[in-house]
């Protein structure tokens, strides 16, 4: 079929966004373009505009990408990216960090398009988790 | 339910399959990833049933949400063209869940 769209995972901490990777990858995201940035340039708490920048370059392989931010200095970093680097198919998405990312990327491996994607991320915080 | 449509012959391709699995392990994370990317290539409109609660398949948090444990039943229906491969699929999906 098409390509995959892509999944973007920014956080403040290295070790959040790597366990969270690690997650998706038992959940299927082998065959999802994700790309994580995680603290800042030198491994401290915070976020990094170089990391996310790189970071939604190698997730773009053609079919777009969301970005996931976890809160806070993420979403601003993030926005920045963007307002910086202007691209109709990247988009930020308001959602739960894990939930979110979850189903994300179930959608994306399910072959689903870029708007499929962004409302199955969205929808996550309207799922009970019991 | 209301026959709501003006063409008469789709009917008749239409197959209503339900099958109950009882579950071999706890209904976590990978086993709920596995069952929703195989629940969205069906055409068929699939339901996932345990404890009284119904729920799509193809959203995962959705399958994770309902906590379904082992050695607890799950009945899969579904209604549509491929309707006999989808349960088929999920059933296998849920029968072989670690």
């Amino acid at each position: 079929m098409t390509t995959t769209v892509g999944i973007v995972l920014v956080s403040h901490s290295a070790e959040l966004v790597a366990g969270l990777h690690l997650l998706l990858k038992q959940i299927g995201s082998d065959t999802v373009p994700l790309a994580t940035a995680g603290g800042t340039d030198d491994g401290r708490i915070g976020t990094s505009y170089d990391l996310v920048l790189a970071a939604i370059r190698r997730a773009n392989v053609g079919a777009g990408v969301i970005v996931l931010p976890d809160l806070g200095s993420s979403v601003l970093t993030a926005r920045t990216v963007l307002e910086d680097h202007p691209h109709p198919d990247v988009t930020l998405v308001d959602a739960p960090f894990v939930e979110g990312a979850v189903a994300a990327v179930v959608a994306a491996a399910s072959g689903a398009d870029l708007k499929t994607v962004v409302e199955a991320a969205e929808e996550a915080r309207n799922v009970p988790k019991f | 339910m209301s026959p709501n449509s003006d063409t008469t012959t789709t009917a008749t391709t239409m197959a209503i399959h339900e099958v109950t699995v009882v579950l071999p392990a706890n209904l976590h994370a990978r086993p709920a990833g596995q069952l929703a990317r195989a629940a969205a290539r069906f055409t068929s409109v699939i339901q996932l049933q345990h404890s009284g609660r119904t729920i799509n398949p193809t959203g995962v948090l959705a399958v994770m949400g309902l906590g379904a444990t082992a050695a607890s039943s799950l009945t899969i229906r579904a209604e549509g063209p491929d309707a006999e491969q989808a349960v088929t699929a999920l059933a296998d999906i849920l029968a072989n869940a670690e």
